[in-house]
């Protein structure tokens, strides 16, 4: 990619060789240079579809309803995990916790259901509870106790992993688990999986909260200058308290659609749905809205990752190529986030 | 001596086919203090760097330093550092934590010892050396942190200089070397420069404080659009005449009350009786409607706390705040926000702007919540009412949407207290409003905040800048270690007044804070 060009901006530029544009050099980043980079992702995910969809390896396979399908089905989870993760990331922090909560509520859901028999209406609004209630632990110690957001996300994602493992002594909740639940996880509404379709639901009302709401305003006003965010009226504490409960309620969420996805609760901590999200969400920073989070940067950077593994595995490409992959963008964005955030002095 | 030490002469550049400077020349004497002023916009900040090699100016030019031609076509940072130009900007370059020895090895190297020992005693000699060859009454040993604000910028002059031992003529440099000072230290650093230039020292210093320029320079130059506007002896220009030449028109001082009128008239708008907060110890004022009142006092007095009190951004120890006629207690600034108070604070990176975010939504930042319609944002009514704000405080920038920190300084400030003049507070609490900001901008601010209050607010103004609150007030507050200890109003209130009651005990005060 040659987004890199806008890299060399400032004092280094005259002892270099002189050029006719020297002066264009040495301005910042003019509209063009933000059109392209805004848009950059969005190319190389059409691109990446024509590719996949015209070679003849891939091809026939890759265009097919049911692979289609199966992208929307298998990115659902993943695109609720991260949005999650957007909220307490537009105020700053990153929270490590969202995979751990996901995969808690998954178990919860699991067990009221199966072990406690309860209806299923009652046990998905129980661990969706569950979720904002480790949203609302979390924000306490991060907002109001003012700890460190990195140690406590961790140590809670840690935490509620070995919970996990002591409940379910690593075997999956199989049994018990309603069709009727599980039916929303593989059926589709007019050729579109119900689960993607909830997905999207979650996305859209996310979209509206963060960019039409004042709740968003504010996340974002802290997230630029928390200081002085306070001293325009916005009540810091109240708001990041806030982001941290309505990210537990959405890995709730995340976490009873991954039980209808998979039809049984996993035993895991949950760390392998925060790495994918993390890179979604760090990459919706070069994306659309240059040097913040967004909404639809993250569906763009969901569909990026879904579309290549998707593509190089029916090109033949051996399973490994999935996590290369996450990890190689994952770097990318971090680095890309980085040469934004020096020039227009964010950190 | 007429050899001039520094030339310029038909200097143009363009940023993206827009000029920013048109055919500028001039001519600095060897051994004089020579002024460059210019507003926002000017193109002072560009012939700066393009004199120190930053920025190249288009073909043509010629730079001539100490003798020697230069091309612009290659004038590199070398280029400048080798012809002898040494810079010291605003932001000294100085490590806190480190000794005043330590700071002049970062930049020199350290001195060795038995291989890669530092010689220590060697490196505090070679430092303590220059000092006292700059005359700057410094211990090498000392740390920078506890070095009083006008011997940091000293001790920066002299680690620019110290090449100059070697028998090579030095240009200094300074850009905005006064721009955070309180006004006592300013008057020390003045007399410091003012020795240096006896001394035979060439100096540029760019500032936008007219009343030290005119005390300190031997020729002004003065910038305006990319041009120069005029090029005199500082013998023969007068604040008038420079505010004339940096903005192009005639500038009207901001109507004041009729004097005799300085006691507060009618009921108090706001009143402070006993007032306890951070540096603030059993504060009273008395604040009408109609009212501009200054605070003034040395760093540490308790101007800031007591703004930061009044707007709930700081914990009150004692005392009642009766606003109205009914007393507040404000516990945050939403509360304060809320109760029609407003505050423009002093540090505006730190504490007022969304650098990141356009220059629009700053503006209604204070705002936003008011175009909730019941169910989304109106976005486009809040960024209309935004752009009519700029519009109306002759905001300047490339765009409305352009980023906050694209924007120059004094545009950035009119931008923050267009955010809270939105709002029509009935009390605009203002820290240092015009700190960092060129003399137009400065007159446009005191303008606004003069019709702001016309309307039945009051404002009260804390500053360090006696000339400001001599201009600016109906009457000034002195406040000293905590306490209100005199206030000024009519014939009594001048800047010499102001100055002199806030730095009366100063060598009982004199501990530099941070």
């Amino acid at each position: 990619m040659s987004l890199n060009s806008k890299s060399s901006v400032g004092v280094e530029s005259p002892v270099r060789e002189p050029e006719p544009d020297e002066s264009q050099r040495v301005e910042r980043a003019g509209p063009r240079r933000h059109t392209f980079q805004r848009y950059a992702l969005v190319m190389v995910l059409v691109l990446m579809i024509i590719t996949f969809a015209v070679l003849p390896e891939s091809g026939s396979a890759f265009r097919s309803p049911e692979n289609v399908r199966a992208m929307l089905a298998n990115q659902a989870v993943g695109l609720t995990v991260a949005i999650a993760l957007l909220f307490p990331m537009a105020a700053g922090y990153f929270d490590f916790s969202v995979g751990a909560v996901t995969a808690t509520c998954s178990v919860v859901a699991a067990a009221l259901l199966s072990q406690a028999g309860l209806p299923l209406p009652l046990a998905v609004l129980v661990a969706i509870i569950v979720g904002a209630t480790a949203g609302l632990i979390l924000g306490v110690l991060i907002a109001v106790l003012d700890m460190n957001a990195f140690i406590a996300t961790l140590g809670t994602a840690t935490l509620l992993g070995g919970l996990i493992f002591a409940y379910t002594g690593g075997l999956q909740i199989t049994s018990g688990i309603p069709s009727s639940l599980t039916d929303l996880g593989s059926l589709s509404v007019l050729g579109v999986p119900r689960i993607a379709v909830l997905a999207a639901l979650i996305a859209a009302a996310s979209w509206f909260v963060m960019g039409h709401t004042p709740f968003g305003r504010q996340l974002f006003a802290i997230g630029s200058n928390a200081r002085a965010a306070a001293l325009v009226g916005v009540r810091v504490t109240r708001v990041r308290l806030l982001s941290f409960v309505v990210s537990g309620t959405v890995a709730g969420i995340a976490g009873v659609l991954l039980l209808a996805r998979q039809g049984a609760a996993t035993s895991d901590n949950g760390m392998t749905m925060l790495f994918p999200a993390l890179t979604a969400v760090l990459l919706s920073t070069i994306t659309l809205e240059l040097g913040r989070p967004s909404v639809a940067g993250t569906v763009v950077a969901i569909f990026l990752v879904a579309v290549s593994v998707s593509g190089l595995t029916l090109l033949g490409a051996p399973a490994w190529v999935g996590p290369v992959f996450d990890g190689a963008a994952l770097l990318v964005a971090v680095a890309f986030t980085r040469l934004a955030a020096g020039r227009s002095n964010r950190s | 001596m007429d050899e001039p030490a520094i030339e310029l002469s038909g200097i143009s550049k363009s940023f993206t086919g827009v000029p920013v400077l048109r055919d500028v020349s001039f001519r600095v004497r060897a051994g004089s203090l020579h002024a460059l002023l210019g507003g926002n916009g000017s193109g002072k900040s560009t012939t700066l760097k393009i004199l120190a090699g930053i920025h190249r100016a288009e073909h043509g030019g010629v730079i001539r330093v100490h003798g020697t031609r230069h091309d612009t076509r290659d004038y590199s940072p070398a280029t400048a550092r080798a012809a002898g130009l040494r810079f010291v900007h605003q932001e000294l370059g100085l490590v806190p934590d480190l000794t005043v020895s330590e700071n002049f090895a970062l930049d020199g190297g350290f001195p060795r010892r038995y291989g890669p020992a530092i010689g220590w005693r060697a490196l505090h000699r070679g430092t303590q050396e220059q000092l006292d060859r700059a005359q700057v009454r410094v211990d090498a040993r000392t740390p920078v942190r506890e070095l009083r604000p006008s011997d940091r910028t000293l001790v920066a002059i002299a680690r620019a200089l110290r090449d100059s031992d070697r028998g090579r003529h030095i240009t200094l440099v300074l850009d905005e070397p006064t721009a955070s000072l309180p006004q006592h230290e300013v008057d020390v650093l003045l007399g410091a420069l003012r020795e240096c230039r006896d001394r035979g020292q060439t100096i540029i210093y760019v500032s936008h404080r007219l009343g030290e320029v005119l005390e300190i320079a031997d020729r002004i130059s003065v910038l305006r659009d990319g041009e120069v506007a005029v090029d005199i002896p500082a013998s023969g220009a007068s604040r008038e005449s420079l505010i004339e030449a940096m903005t192009g028109a005639s500038v009207e001082p901001p109507a004041r009350r009729a004097p005799g009128e300085g006691d507060p008239v009618g009921p108090a708008l706001l009143r402070v009786q006993g007032l306890s907060a951070g540096a603030l110890r059993c504060a009273d004022l008395d604040l009408a409607a109609g009212e501009v009142v200054g605070l003034a006092g040395l760093v540490g007095s308790g101007r800031t706390s007591l703004l930061r009190a009044l707007f709930g951004d700081l914990l009150v120890r004692a005392g009642t705040v009766i606003l109205d006629g009914q007393a507040v207690t404000v516990r945050n600034p939403a509360e304060a926000i809320e109760l029609g108070i407003a505050l423009v604070p002093e540090d505006r990176a730190g504490d007022a702007a969304f650098l990141d975010r356009p220059l629009w939504e700053n503006v209604s930042a204070a705002s936003a919540g008011d175009y909730w319609s019941g169910w989304r944002m109106d976005r486009r009514r809040e960024r209309s009412d935004a752009l009519a704000l700029l519009d109306r405080y002759d905001v300047r920038a490339a765009s409305a949407d352009a980023p906050f920190a694209s924007v120059s300084g004094g545009n950035q400030q009119k931008a923050v207290l267009a955010r809270w003049f939105h709002r029509a507070p009935r009390v605009l609490l203002l820290d240092e409003p015009t700190q960092g900001v060129d003399a137009a901008a400065r007159a446009d601010i005191h303008r606004f905040v003069r019709a702001q209050v016309s309307g039945g607010s009051a404002a009260l103004v804390a500053s360090s800048d006696a000339e400001e609150l001599a201009e600016l007030c109906d009457r000034v507050v002195v406040l000293r270690e905590g306490r209100s200890s005199a206030v000024l109003s009519g014939p009594q209130l001048t800047e010499a007044r102001i100055s002199q009651l806030a730095q009366e005990d100063r060598s009982d005060l004199d501990v530099p804070e941070q």
